[in-house]
């Protein structure tokens, strides 16, 4: 009998269609960051010390219209307000015995994207251990930080001669949530699943993406919630 | 380096470590345990995922059925790869490369 692999090995291999999808991501950002008047290592800073895909593009927007320094924080603050449910989300399928020593650290790279595969390996009934997080963190934390690196020094214009390449890579992270929302489907979650979805659309078009993003997760949490 | 900018990452990058890692360090999944909160919080993930699912796809969705070719096919791909294999990563990679392929066909 082979011995079972180290779970950090196993996030690790986890990690790959996030990173798959980040790289890609991370790289437009570098990009965007040097067109908007910022360095290279400024671009790196944003992704090693923010590291939230969505408000970083809005960090580049307000720093370079010259917003003040508060507001800017704050909307930035405000956006990311939503990775307050995950943790719990996350522990609870866990389990009251899964230890969280090392929490303070693996628990950072808790993004959209980790949190939803990390979900998606405890409901297919993989056990919690804090080895798989970090391995499954750290992929996606590396990717991230070393796209921006390679977007920032590259210039405008990398992808652009190869659209087929960057619409593909593009359609990564759509199909990874695809993906992760067919292994957690069943009876009990269809109404959550409708909810959420439905008010994502309706909020996105009538506010703004981020509206729909927080909107449809509270609505799906609700309705999950209102269930007996 | 930017003083600004520094700020305004080092502000937004602390609350994110806030969130994300506070809840998991305090349990704050315990507090009441089959009570509403945790009906919320077990519908929390669900929601999440299919949140984020509608936000990425919402922005390819096109009139345009030559443009819409693609995230049509890309979506068949995922369906088709994670029904006959039960896998997130096989059917993630079949469809961003079956989109891709649709793309350069197309384009």
């Amino acid at each position: 009998m082979t011995p079972p692999r180290p779970p950090f090995l196993d996030g690790l291999t986890a990690s790959l269609p996030i990173v798959l999808g980040y790289l890609p991501i991370a790289f437009s950002f570098g990009v965007a960051a040097t067109r908007a008047g910022f360095s290279a290592t400024e671009a790196f800073a944003l992704s090693l010390i923010i590291y939230a895909g969505a408000s970083q593009f809005l960090a580049l927007a307000l720093l370079s219209s010259g917003a003040p320094v508060l507001i800017s924080a704050f909307t930035l603050i405000a956006m990311n307000l939503r990775h307050v449910l995950y943790g719990p989300a996350l522990m609870r399928e866990a389990g009251d015995k899964a230890s969280t020593r090392h929490a303070w650290a693996w628990a950072w790279g808790l993004t959209d994207e980790v949190f939803g595969q990390a979900l998606g390996s405890l409901a297919r009934g993989q056990r919690f251990s804090e080895g798989y997080m970090f391995g499954l963190g750290l992929g996606a934390y590396a990717a991230w930080v070393l796209g921006t690196v390679a977007g920032a020094l590259a210039g405008g214009g990398a992808l652009e001669a190869w659209p087929a390449v960057s619409a593909g890579l593009g359609f990564m992270l759509p199909a990874l949530f695809l993906a992760l929302l067919l292994s957690i489907l069943g009876r009990r979650q269809v109404p959550v699943i409708a909810v959420a979805g439905l008010v994502t659309v309706a909020a996105t078009l009538a506010i703004s993406a981020t509206s729909g993003i927080l909107l449809g997760m509270l609505a799906g949490a609700l309705a999950g919630m209102a269930r007996r | 380096m930017n003083g600004d900018l520094l700020t305004v990452a080092l502000l937004a990058g602390a609350a994110n470590w806030v969130f994300r890692a506070l809840p998991v360090i305090t349990r704050s999944d315990r507090m009441a345990p089959g009570g509403w909160l945790e009906r919320f919080l077990s519908a929390t993930g669900p929601a999440a995922i299919a949140t984020l699912f509608v936000a990425a796809i919402l922005p390819a969705l096109t009139p345009d059925l030559r443009a819409l070719l693609p995230v049509i096919a890309g979506t068949l791909a995922v369906l088709g790869v994670y029904a006959a294999r039960r896998s997130v990563v096989g059917a993630t990679l079949a469809g961003a490369l079956v989109h891709g392929l649709a793309v350069w066909l197309t384009g």
